[in-house]
Order: C-alpha cells, then structure tokens, then sequence
C-alpha cells in the first residue's frame, strides 16, 4: 500500500513537471508591447509560420532587467519588442544574433542596424489623453501645450508611466529633456510632478486607466489607443503643439538561441509589408509604408532625439528622478 | 536450559548494538544530506544577495550601502516600512486580542462565528484587501461614488488599511492559543477575590499574556515589512521597501541596489527571529497540564464589554464586506462601471491557464516540502549529531525571511549553468519548498515528541531494521505531519505573490502575478474572479486538512512518558 | 475542644442558623441535566464534602455555590441572604482550585495580599494581615518566594492562605489534594481539617476519593448523577449506607442476598433465609419487617476467617480461599462460597502460613448486619 502510494506520488510529480513541455515548433519570446498587441503579434506569427510564441507582457524596463539579469544564458530565444535603449545595449554587449534578413530590404536606415543585430519593428511616440466625460465635468478644454500640463488646476488628475520602469516613461522623459534643455527640462518635470496622481508600471496604462474614467488626463504611449478607441472607451487625444518623442520597438535574436531557424524566419516575417500592415492598423508608424489607423496621412511632429545619448542618460537621469520628485508618506 | 536462553539473548544485544550504531549513523547521513540541501537552496541565495550588495564592477564596495542611507528616497521608503510594521502590530494586537477575549471569554452563540470570521483571512491571498478597497474606495469605488469621497485610497492609508486585515487571524490565532493554554481558574480566582473584569485584564491576563502578546507582535511585525502584494498594489507614490525592491530589479536591473534594499529588509527579520527563537523560549508563564479548556462565558462589565464588542464588530465586518465585495465584483466587468453580470470573467483562458500553472508548481512545492519537512523533523528529534538546534534554525528560517528577497536570491544564485534553474518550473516550486518549510517541520516535530523513542527502540528490539522501522512505525504515525505540511505548503505556495514575481518565464503565468497585473491596470473583473477561485481552491485545502486532523487527533498522544 | 479564632473567627454562639442553603438547585447545560434538584443545608463551621462519581455534578455545585456557574433554577442562600445573581466578586465565598490558581508573575506575599489589595486595603494593614496568614499556614519566610520555586504542598498552603484572605463566610475547596503525592496528602489532610477547626469556618470540599471524605468531614454530601444520595456523618455514610450505590462506592463491600424469616420483638433478633442458609442478626433498624426481602451490607473488616471448616454454627459458612495477599498488618482474602465470591479483610493476621496454603476455610457474618431493604 506504501509502496503503491509513493509510486503514485512520484507519476505525478513527473507528469505535472513534464506536462509543461509542448511538442510543436514553438519559441520563447520577452515581448513588451502590451498585452493584447503582444497576443495579436504571436497570432499573427502562428498563422502565417506555423511557429507558437509564448510570452507574457512585461514592460520595457522589466524586459531590459531581465536580459541584464541572464545574460549571457538568456531564458528566452527572442525579443519582439522592447526598448531601443535595449537594442543598442544588447549590441553593445554582444547578446544578439546577427543575422541580416533579406526580407528587410529596402526600409529606411533608422528602422535597422546596419550588422542585423537589432530591427526597430514599430515606431511609437506618446500623446496626451482624456477622458470625454471627466473633462466635460472639469469644464476645462484639452490642453494644447504640454506646458499647460503643470497648471495647479490638474492637480491629482494626471496619470504618466514610472521611467524606472516603462520604456514609453523614459522617452517621455528624455524627449522633455530634449525639447527644453537638461536646466528647463527638470524644471518642468517637477511642475508637473506636483499633478501626477501616480506612476504606473507600464506605458499602456493610463490609456487604460483614463479611458475607464478614474482619472481625466493621461501621457500615455500611442500603442493602445486606437485600440481602447475602437472599444469604446471614452477617450480624447491629441499631440500638442511642441510635438512629442518616438521610440523604437526593437525586435532581436539573443545569443544562445536552440531554434535559430525559426528565429530567422519571424525576422523574415516582421519585415513583410504584411507586417507592417498589422502594426500600422493598430497605430505604430512602421518600417514599411501602411497606412496608420491612429494618425491617418499626418503623422505627428516629431521633436529631435538622440536615441543612443537617451539611453546612455538613463542611469543617471533615474538618479535625478528619484532625488528630485516629492515622495509623501502617510 | 535457563543459561542457553540467557546466552542467546546476549548475544541478540550485542547485534542490536551494533544496528543502533548503523541507525545513529545512517541518521547523520540523512542529516547531512538535508543540511546541503538546505544550505543551497536557502542559504546559498541570501548570501548571494548579500554578497551582491557589496559587489560593484570594482570589487567590494559600501558605495551602495552608503548610497541607500544617504538618499533620500530610500530612506522614506524604510522609515515608510517600518512605521508600517509598528501601526499595523499595534492595530492587528488590538483587534486579535478582542476577538479572542470574546470567542475564549465571551457568551456561547458569538465564538462559533466570531472565530470563523477572524480566521477567513487566512484563505484569500493577502492582495484580497487591496483589491477590495480598490473595489469600494478607489477611484471608480462603490463608496467613493456614492458619497463622492475624495479620500486617497493609494497611498499610506490604504496599505495600512489592507495589511491590517490580512494580517487579523494571524494576531488572532496566537493570542487565542496564549490565552486557551492561561489556566482560567487563575482568572476566576481573582474574580473570586473581587476584582473587576477591568482589574482582572490589568493584573492577571495580560501580564500573563505578555509573552505570548509580544511573540504575535514581533512575528505580525516581520511579516507586515515583507508583504509585497498590498504594498506594491496600493502604495501608489508613497514608496515601501518591498515593492521597491521589485521596481529595482525587474524595472531598473538594478540588482546591486535591489540587494540592498534586500538586506535592509531582512535585518529586522533576523534579528526578530532571533529573539523570538532565544528570549522567548520557557518563559512558560501560564500553561496548565493537559488541554486547554474552554472557559466559561463570565459576565463581562459594559466597561470591558462595549468597546471590545465595537472592535469586534467593526473588524469583522470589514472582513466580511471586503470578501462580499470581491465575490460580486468577480461578476462584472468593472463593478460600478459596466453593470452587466456576467460571467465570462471566471470562463477568462488566461487567467485560468494561469489558475492549472498555480497549481501545477504547487502541488510539486507541496510533494517535496512535505518529504523533506518531515525527513528534517525525523533527523532533528531523533539525531544526536552537533548543530541539530542549527538545522533546526535554518529550516525554520525561511518563514522569517521576505518573499522578495528570496526571489532575488534566487535570481542571483539560478540564473547561470551549471545552476541554470531559471525560466522553469523548478525554480518556482524550489523557491516555495524551501519558504514554507517550517509548517511541516514543526508539525514533524510535534508529532514525533507524541511518539516516545521506546516506540521505536521496542521495534528494533523486535528485530526490525532501521528503515523497517522507520516505514513501519515511524512513517505512518508521522503521516499527519506529512499531510500538514504537504496542505500547508500547497496552500501558501498557491497565493504567494513576493518570490514568485521575480521568477516567472514568459508564457508561464501564475495565478498571484495574474491577479496582480490586472489588479493594477484596474482589470478589477478578472482580478476578483481569479481570486476568488484561488480562495475557494484554498478553502478546499483547508477542508481536507482540517478533516485529517481531526481523524488523526483520535490516534494521537501514543505512549507519553508517565510524569 | 478550644476553638481559638483569628481575628474575626471568634466562637460563635449562633450554631443553629445554617450558613450555607441550597433549596432544589437544577442546572442543565444544554439538554443535559447536570444537577437535579439538589437541597442541602450546612450549618455554620462544618465542614461538609461533595463526594461521588467522577460525573456526579459535585464540582458543578461547587462552582455553582462560588458564582462561576449560573444556576437553572433553584435559590442558594448564604448566612440569609440569597446570591443566585451575584457574581463571584460579590460574594462572601471563595475558592480554592485543584490546580491552586496561584498567579505565577506574583511572589507568594502578592498571591497572599492580591484580594486584600483589589478591596483596597490599606499596604500596613495588608502586609500585617498576610504575615498573619502566612504564619497560619506555617510559610512565614516564604514571602518573596516566586510561585514556581514552592514544592506542590506548599503552594497548597498558599493558595489556602489566599483564600482565608478575605475572612469569607464559606470556603469552597475544589479536589484541593488531589495532585499531591499520597504521603504528602495524608499530612495536608490533617493539616487543612486542623485549620479548618481552628478558624470554625464553613467548608464545602470536593473530592472523589471517599476515604479522604471521610477522614476529614463532619458531614458526607454523597452525589451521583446529580442527585445527593444520602447526607450523614461519615459513621452513618459508612455503617448504614441507604442504598447499594453508597455502600459500594465508601469502602468495599460484600452483599448477600436474603429474606427476613423471623424477628424477635424484644431482643431484636433476627433470622434471614440466604441461600447459604440462616443468618442471625441482631436487627439495629426499625423498617424491616419479617418476610421482607434484604440485601445484607458485610464489610470485608468485619468477617472472621479461621481454618478448617468445622461444624455448622449459625453464621459461620465454609468456603474455599481463592486469594490470599499478605500485606504485614492486612491479609487480603477472597473466598469462594457457592458460586459468589467474598471479600474478607483480616487484620493483625494470624496463621498466616497456614492460610497461605489453605483451601478449606470457614467464615463467619457478624451478627451486627446493615440491611438494605429490596424494593
């Protein structure tokens, strides 16, 4: 009877360990897009390839903290979709594959690296969003200057993403920087700190958040709202006049990969027109022309950026952040 | 005929003496194996944080150290936590201390469901709460709509609030056992003598209680600065050092800091652990002989009577209406939102596969923890080797120590071969097995004093060898434990969110992190279906657990040593 | 017999009024009835015990008496006045605990003085009063004792003391002997009965060991199943038992069945038919009547047993010896008459080697016999 128990004990113990294991051709993949452009991504590679992605949504940030964390044995045999901080460090360190896809040919420089380590698959920026119904009430207009964000009168309705985690947060971030200089810039941050309600985890959350009407204002990363738009949800948006940042969606193959081969073939796949076509329907600007369903025929004005200093700042403007914001207890 | 008897038994000891020399050895053996495993698994990944706090690009260094007591920031988020920890013992204290004065003291129809309500805590995540204010108090909340509050939910408050709740039956269950093993004839001698109830609690029950009062406090203490779930969801901008420690590690990479942050963290749980292991032990001021005895309901004085009944109530039925609220919840969309019952948000696939996953990690959590809590209560109770007392600590040591840190411990140690666990189903399960060890050891341990060693050495005087013995006699009477600890772990492994959030693999979803992710993008439907069924799977543990003790209690106090 | 009195234990000329009164005292808890309807009177200065079964409801009463239990129905009435609705506090009893209840953060002084203390007694008065009680129980260089460092009979005496604090009108001992060691028992035995003379005060004590009853009480209060089955002296308990139950349950017993052939008026000499055949009795009891059915009450100390079965004298029955177990002063027979066996008690026995080996014995009934007449 002992003996039988134990052994019963022991079949399950292995089947519910081996359970997991799947037999089809599948990859696993570090996506941080959101959580439904991720599931739309993975369908759309099955269907066309055949091949399963698993993945779970995590945010820029906390993708580039893992990689830090594993490399050089990286659980995971692809990123779709993550930072270009990421991007540039991953190359800098050596954790990606290279390998120039030719499907890829004939898009515009900034959308690759030149050695196939990296390929920017969307471009997203961030915009300003509202909740019709909230802002009816304040009886305020939306505003149309990012400075009037720090206007005393939005006290505690603001929702932005946290930089130490969000990627968008970062852009958002390094793109004020940008506009205003270093001086101005933290100045302006801290303005409009004083109105933030709270930080979220990650970028696509106040779109959310805004559009359920907790709070009235958002900046938030473009990458959701056409969607929560389509849903339903009662949500303004605009981009003011200063115009906003934009960041890349870099997709790679890490180092250490067992299925390289289907690898270079979802790489193959990103760069289709095809592709393109599914990120610009949900309102990234993409490395093939397709026509955007956020923006239409305008795109936004873009302000200047240097992607690579922004990610070489990122340390030490986190520092700054964390010392200069007010943080209250009780 | 006498003499050849008397020869063959002599010589039937001195083989017996011999396998006692096999036995005490083979014990060492086991012992030895046990203690590696405990050292790599639990051991291993706190120095490895340890370690890293201390390690720059350069070598050793205190920069971090000097940059985390020189920072503003981080030193808000510690003096955040540790006021925490103080209101949320005294507040937890105050309330478990009424409601087991009313369910050991009070009238007869209040304790049966007073107690069930104090201990229903116990079977819903900790994150329940911070779900259910959101629920009712946050931006979208129930309340908040209703009387147009402009109360801030996130923030200092509402984690107190949460924490408060969750940790009630913890306070409850150890005041209540303190004050069932207090002889109630010394409370009715004083009575006897003329004191009023009052003058009864101020001079004989709570110094008596005073140990026992100050062990709950200490354990609430460590347990409240380790919680990530309510912290992490109702912090808001106020910074704690658990969910700090989390955005330092999977937000900024920053695993230098976040090992600080770490040690930070678990200085005052060692150091609590340790006075409650040291000081406390023997200072037996109230026990009685034999069970504890149900007291007879006193006329309690409307002094005593009406405040305690006030705390009682209002506790309770915060308990019960943060329950209700997350169950009704789980049938909307966004409740107060989107009224339309539905209830696709129980059918969700990912929150169910996440749900399978849970309990899949689990089970194998339960499975091993319970084999080894009860191989280390064995080697403990019966091992004569030096450092038993060692072992002893360290297997009851994971309880004490944070979730997060044990996560990025685990991190930090797994993550590169030849120790490549990260990214699969072990690492998840190991992290619980070792966690939650303490249930099956000490309930190892109690059940194998039951056992009194004649047992056993009657058995080898039988003739039976030491593993005969020990599957024969030993195993079954120890199966209890077994059950307890397999029962506990799986239940605890199943909501436990701190460790877990660090070590989960893309396409790998658990349930606690499910929970989670959507309770903060305000998914509050899916959210509240899933804990709901977290709870009921829970309370189906409970179930069982609490039938098999009961069944087993009749076989139990086998042979005690006469006094 | 001098009765000298602490301060406010003075002899008291008022004997006749009973101190203590329970007037048809039911508690049920639940459905169970635990208490039905029990009536007693205790006179003051007397110490009265609570025997019987473990069941029997006599720690019920008990606590009853001190407050700690409500009553069902029924009054209890203490020197007049009647108490069923005050708590202990209000009380003029107090308890003393199998367990003793001594507070173990406190010094034997603290335990002494703690009732002293919560009425507000002045610290002069007080510290006089404990040394007072202390001396009373011979533990005077014991005040700043802690409670854990005293052996089991000396808490015993300081719990005793404890409870004398307050001068109460009754005092309540709950089985106060029962977790000592058996020497021990027999001195805090005489001990407490002395003290409890001494300060003439009313006692009710509980036990389950009937021997101890009936060494230290004035009256047996003999309980089972919640009704008193006979209250007397521990004569009357012992030597006119009232039914079965008692007789078997106050020492050991042996009871043989019979009928009442014949009574002679005058001398009050009786006959009884047993199967063994006629027994003489000398008949103490004035409720029997010729033809009555009888069982007889024969203590095992009360039986001769001698060797050799001889002729057949009235009274003597032959037998044959099953056990013998020589103790020193007691040999311990059981004899086999019939198809029934007999407990027989011989002190200061003699032939006692001869009985080792014996088989044939003869025993004789003593003719001062307890009936218990058969329903």
């Amino acid at each position: 009877m002992k003996a039988k128990f134990s052994a019963v004990i022991v079949a399950a113990i292995f089947s519910v360990v081996l359970a997991g294991s799947a037999i089809a051709e599948d990859i696993n993949a570090y996506m941080g897009t959101s959580p439904d452009n991720n599931a739309k991504i993975a369908k759309f590679i099955k269907d066309k390839t055949g091949i399963t992605v698993n993945q779970t949504f995590q945010s820029f940030g906390e993708i580039e903290a893992r990689m830090k964390a594993e490399a050089p044995n990286f659980n995971a045999d692809m990123v779709i979709g993550c930072g270009s901080s990421t991007g540039f460090l991953a190359k800098k360190s050596g954790w990606a594959v290279p390998y120039v896809s030719p499907a890829w040919k004939g898009v515009p420089d900034v959308f690759l690296d030149p050695q196939g380590n990296w390929y920017n698959i969307a471009n997203f920026s961030f915009v300003l969003v509202a909740n019709k119904d909230r802002l009816a009430k304040s009886g305020y207009k939306m505003p149309e200057s990012w400075k009037e964000l720090a206007d005393p009168k939005w006290k505690g309705e603001i929702l932005m993403p946290s930089p130490l985690s969000s990627g968008t947060a970062n852009m958002m971030r390094f793109s004020f920087l940008a506009l205003y200089g270093d001086a101005e810039g933290w100045k302006f941050i801290e303005a409009l700190d004083k109105n933030i309600a709270y930080y979220t985890r990650s970028g696509n959350a106040p779109t959310d958040l805004v559009g359920r009407g907790e709070f009235t204002l958002g900046i938030t990363s473009d990458e959701n709202v056409k969607k929560r738009l389509d849903d339903g949800y009662p949500l303004l948006w605009s981009i003011p006049k200063e115009g906003t940042g934009y960041d890349g969606t870099f997709a790679m193959i890490l180092k250490g990969t067992k299925k390289l081969d289907a690898c270079k073939k979802i790489i193959d796949l990103l760069g289709t027109p095809e592709f393109s076509e599914l990120m610009a329907a949900i309102g990234y600007v993409t490395p093939r022309p397709a026509p955007n369903a956020l923006y239409g025929k305008t795109l936004p004005k873009y302000i200047k950026l240097d992607l690579d200093k922004a990610s070489d700042d990122k340390a030490k403007n986190n520092d700054i952040w964390k010392q200069k914001l007010r943080t209250d207890f009780k | 005929m006498a003499t050849a008897e008397l020869s063959l038994k002599l010589q039937a000891s001195s083989g017996s003496r011999i396998k006692d020399f096999l036995n005490a050895n083979l014990i060492n053996i086991l012992a030895a194996i046990l203690f590696l495993l405990l050292a790599f698994f639990l051991l291993y990944p706190i120095i490895a944080v340890l370690l890293k706090s201390f390690r720059g690009p350069d070598g050793f260094t205190l920069k971090y150290y000097q940059a985390f007591f020189s920072k503003n920031y981080y030193f808000q988020s510690l003096y955040n936590t540790l006021l925490l920890g103080v209101i949320n013992t005294v507040v937890c204290l105050v309330i478990g201390f009424c409601l087991a004065y009313m369910t050991t003291r009070g009238p007869w129809i209040l304790r049966k469901p007073l107690k069930i309500i104090a201990l229903v805590p116990l079977i819903a995540p900790p994150y329940l709460f911070a779900l259910s204010l959101i629920i009712l108090f946050g931006r979208n909340g129930l309340v908040t709509r209703m009387f147009d509050l402009h109360w801030q939910l996130y923030g200092f408050g509402g984690v107190v609030i949460s924490q408060t709740l969750a940790f009630i039956p913890l306070a409850y269950m150890m005041i209540e056992s303190t004050l069932m093993s207090l002889n109630p004839n010394l409370e009715e001698s004083a009575y006897d003598m003329g004191a009023s109830e009052a003058t009864i609690l101020r001079t004989i029950t709570i110094p008596l209680l005073a140990p026992g009062l100050l062990k709950a406090a200490l354990l609430i203490f460590v347990m409240t600065i380790a919680e990530f779930g309510n912290a992490a969801i109702l912090g808001g901008r106020t910074p704690f050092l658990a969910p700090d420690t989390y955005t330092m590690i999977t937000g900024e990479s920053d695993f230098n800091m976040g090992s600080v942050l770490s040690v930070v963290l678990i200085a005052p749980c060692i150091l609590i652990f340790f006075i409650h292991n040291y000081l406390l032990e023997g200072k037996k001021f109230t026990t009685i002989g034999g069970k504890p005895v149900a007291s007879e309901p006193r006329k309690i004085t409307p002094l005593i009577k009406v405040p305690f009944v006030i705390i009682t109530t209002v506790a309770a039925g915060a308990i019960f209406i943060c329950f209700a609220v997350v169950f009704v919840a789980s049938f909307y969309k966004i409740l107060g939102v989107t009224n339309k019952f539905i209830l696709t948000n129980y059918l969700d696939f990912t929150s169910n596969q996440a749900i399978y996953n849970s309990i899949r990690v689990s089970f194998v959590a339960a499975v091993i923890g319970a084999i080894i809590g009860v191989l280390l209560a064995y080697v403990i109770v019966r091992g004569k080797f030096f450092g038993r007392t060692f072992i002893e600590m360290v297997s009851l040591s994971g309880f004490a120590l944070p979730g997060t840190v044990l996560g990025i411990g685990y991190l930090l140690a797994f993550s590169a071969p030849p120790l490549k666990l990260t990214g699969g189903i072990m690492i998840l399960a190991l992290n619980c097995v070792f966690r939650f060890l303490a249930v099956g050891v000490e309930a190892g341990i109690s059940k194998l004093h039951q056992i009194h060693i004649e047992i056993e050495e009657a058995s080898a005087d039988l003739g039976a060898s030491f593993l005969t013995t020990f599957s024969r006699i030993v195993l079954p009477i120890m199966f209890p434990a077994f059950i307890a600890g397999f029962i506990y772990t799986f239940m605890t492994a199943i909501v436990s969110l701190s460790a877990v959030v660090f070590l989960v693999s893309p396409g790998f979803e658990l349930a606690a992190v499910k929970i989670f992710d959507a309770a903060v993008y305000g998914e509050i439907g899916i959210a509240s279906a899933t804990t709901m069924k977290l709870v009921l799977i829970v309370m189906i543990c409970m179930m069982i657990l609490n039938y098999i003790s009961n069944k087993t209690r009749l076989g139990s106090g086998i042979a005690k040593k006469p006094a | 017999m001098k009765k000298k009195g602490v301060a406010g234990y003075m002899d008291s000329k008022e004997n006749e009024k009973p101190m203590l009164i329970l007037k048809d005292i039911h508690k049920f808890y639940g459905a169970n009835e635990v208490l039905k309807g029990v009536s007693l009177e205790v006179k003051k200065g007397e110490l009265v015990t609570f025997v019987g079964p473990s069941g029997c409801g006599k720690t019920t009463l008990l606590r009853l008496i001190g407050g700690f239990t409500d009553i069902s129905s029924g009054d209890i009435i203490l020197d007049g006045q009647r108490i069923n609705d005050l708590p202990p506090n209000l009380r003029d009893t107090r308890i003393c605990f199998q367990n003793y209840a001594l507070f173990p953060h406190m010094n034997v002084a603290e335990n002494v003085g703690y009732g002293l203390k919560i009425n507000k007694w002045p610290r002069d008065k007080t510290a006089a009063r404990v040394r007072e009680l202390l001396e009373m129980v011979e533990l005077e260089a014991f005040g700043d004792r802690m409670i854990d460092k005293l052996s089991g009979g000396q808490q015993q005496r300081v719990a005793f003391a404890r409870a004398l604090s307050l001068e109460p009108k009754v005092l309540l001992l709950d089985e106060p002997l029962s977790n000592l060691d058996a020497n021990l028992r027999l001195v805090m035995r005489e001990e407490i009965r002395k003290l409890q003379e001494r300060l003439h005060i009313t006692t009710v004590f509980v036990t389950h060991d009937q021997f101890e009853a009936m060494a230290i009480s004035d009256r047996l209060v003999v309980m089972k199943d919640g009704r008193i089955e006979q209250v007397g002296s521990p004569i009357e308990i012992y030597e006119k038992p009232a039914n079965e139950f008692i007789a078997g349950f106050v020492g050991y017993v042996n009871f043989m069945d019979g009928r009442i052939a014949s009574i002679e008026e005058k001398t009050r000499d009786a006959v009884i038919d047993t199967e063994y055949g006629q027994i003489g009795i000398t008949l103490q009891q004035n409720d029997i009547n010729p033809g009555d059915d009888v069982l007889m009450v024969i203590r095992p100390e009360s039986v001769n047993i001698s060797l050799n079965c001889g002729g057949g004298r009235q009274n003597v029955l032959c037998g044959s010896l099953k056990t013998y177990m020589y103790a020193g002063s007691i040999a311990k027979c059981t004899v086999t008459i019939g198809d029934r066996t007999m407990i027989i008690d011989q002190y200061n026995p003699r032939d006692a080697q001869h009985f080792k080996h014996a088989e044939k014995v003869e025993v004789e009934i003593p003719r001062s016999v307890h009936l218990l007449k058969k329903k």
